[in-house]
């Protein structure tokens, strides 16, 4: 039994069609990396994992677990305390503003778990220095670079201890130099065994990164392999001609 | 200009034009305390699907945005007894109609403020494990009510400014005692620009205390 199962997966936005019986697996050791153009619903893909998109069909499992089932007529079914261990970090932060850097990573926790605030203030802290940010705490987001933003917004993921995490574009709104901060972060993270969802346009990262690597185009995967072959060696002339572009004006 | 400055009658003046200063005082706070609440209220409402709730509450609060206060305060005192059979202080009457203009336009301070919060929000809630409730309660609301803040405090201190239309169904307010001594002493220059004054004495404070929290709420909000 995988430990990410997707099937069937069917989602649609009005009359257009995202995916029609999209399917993927991922084992609890892989960091799987989503590459392909823009539109190709990688973004979305993540979206339906986290149960923040409705789907009109197919299954979504954790651990076993089918913990999202599309419906055609009316809601999907969606099963709460699965969602609450996949986690997920966006594009554009997403941190809280009126609340500090603290107030951000304990909220979840307190609110939605019933941890005691000394409890979630440890935990916070613990994280918080791990990633660098133990004199950041009582700073507002309004007061971070990007970069810490985004360190900040990881760590507020992980004190829900997550067994999956999801990362949509997370370097995409950053300045070129404070990349390299976030991109560290992450690394960490895999080697501490995260398993992890990633959708980035950065290729040499996801060469780094990526366990497994899944190039997919027009809601379908064209090709899926490790990352020194489907980027040293790829099978698929699409794959091939998607490579070539972007690496070309990566230059 | 050939007039005869005479501050005697002002100073005597004084003691009646800060009874005046307190019903005003009074009748603004207790507008503010239905502008926010009631305002709210229907904020809420109107964010409703239903349209049974937004029809009335949208005609509500189009009739009070798009008819002179005074007209409102004018109708309250002379058309609501005769209407429903009611008969209330005219400082009541004064302050249902003040409270009501507040609470229409403060409920569209609120619904700016909730709507100018990002969608992607929500999304973050829902990652965080965050049910609608909490959602509402610990991210949406505390952002909107920051951001609606400064326009809160400006419609309130506006009905302090216009409640001096209430002299007019003969409330003792600081205007009314104004106009009263104004005529009583035939010293309209100064006690009417002491009347003035003391209205911008309690209003500028406020003025500048928006000024300051609208620079600190945009810097905390700014992303």
């Amino acid at each position: 039994m995988a430990f990410v199962e997707i099937n069937n997966l069917i989602k649609r936005y009005g009359s257009l069609t995202i995916f029609d019986g999209f399917d993927l697996t991922m084992s609890s050791t892989d960091r799987l990396v989503l590459i392909g153009p823009s539109g190709c619903g990688k973004s979305t893909l993540l979206r339906c994992m986290m149960g923040l998109e409705d789907i009109a069909g197919g299954t979504i499992s954790l651990g076993g677990d089918p913990y999202i089932t599309g419906a055609e007529r009316g809601k999907m079914t969606l099963d709460k305390t699965v969602q609450k261990e996949v986690g997920m970090v966006f594009q554009h932060y997403t941190l809280f503003p009126h609340l500090s850097v603290l107030g951000n990573l304990c909220l979840a926790p307190m609110r939605s778990r019933g941890m005691g605030k000394s409890d979630a203030q440890d935990k916070a802290m613990e994280l918080l220095k791990r990633f660098g940010l133990g004199d950041r705490a009582k700073f507002y987001p309004s007061q971070l670079s990007g970069g810490q933003k985004q360190r900040v917004a990881i760590a507020r993921a992980l004190m829900l201890d997550p067994k999956l995490m999801l990362f949509d574009e997370v370097t995409s709104a950053l300045d070129p130099e404070l990349v390299k901060e976030v991109e560290q972060t992450m690394m960490e993270l895999a080697e501490a065994g995260m398993p992890m969802m990633i959708v980035t346009h950065d290729m040499h990262f996801a060469r780094n990164i990526a366990t497994q690597v899944v190039f997919q185009e027009r809601g379908k995967v064209i090709e899926a392999a490790a990352p020194n072959d489907l980027f040293g060696n790829p099978k698929q002339d699409r794959t091939r001609d998607f490579l070539k572009n972007v690496l070309n004006i990566e230059g | 200009m050939n007039y005869d400055f005479s501050w005697f009658h002002v100073e005597r003046a004084f003691p009646t034009l800060l009874e005046g200063l307190w019903v005003t005082l009074e009748l603004t706070l207790w507008a503010n305390i239905i502008g926010l609440v009631l305002g709210f209220i229907v904020a809420i409402g109107m964010m409703s699907k239903i349209k049974v709730i937004t029809w009335p509450l949208t005609l509500y609060i189009e009739f009070f945005r798009c008819t002179p206060a005074l007209i409102q305060l004018v109708w309250f005192f002379f058309c609501v007894p005769i209407l429903f059979n009611v008969w209330w202080s005219a400082q009541f009457m004064g302050l249902l109609a003040l409270g009501l203009n507040l609470a229409a336009f403060n409920s569209e301070a609120y619904r700016a403020a909730i709507q100018a919060i990002p969608e992607s929000h929500t999304d973050a809630s829902t990652a965080l494990g965050l049910n609608g409730l909490q959602r509402i309660f610990f991210v949406i609301l505390p952002q909107a009510l920051l951001l609606a803040m400064p326009v809160l405090i400006t419609n309130g201190i506006g009905i302090f400014q216009q409640s001096a239309l209430v002299a007019l169904i003969s409330v003792e307010d600081l205007m009314y005692q104004g106009r009263y001594l104004s005529s009583q002493t035939f010293r309209p220059i100064e006690t009417l620009t002491l009347v003035a004054l003391m209205y911008f004495a309690v209003s500028f404070p406020v003025s500048l205390t928006v000024t300051y929290l609208e620079r600190r709420t945009k810097r905390l909000l700014a992303t």
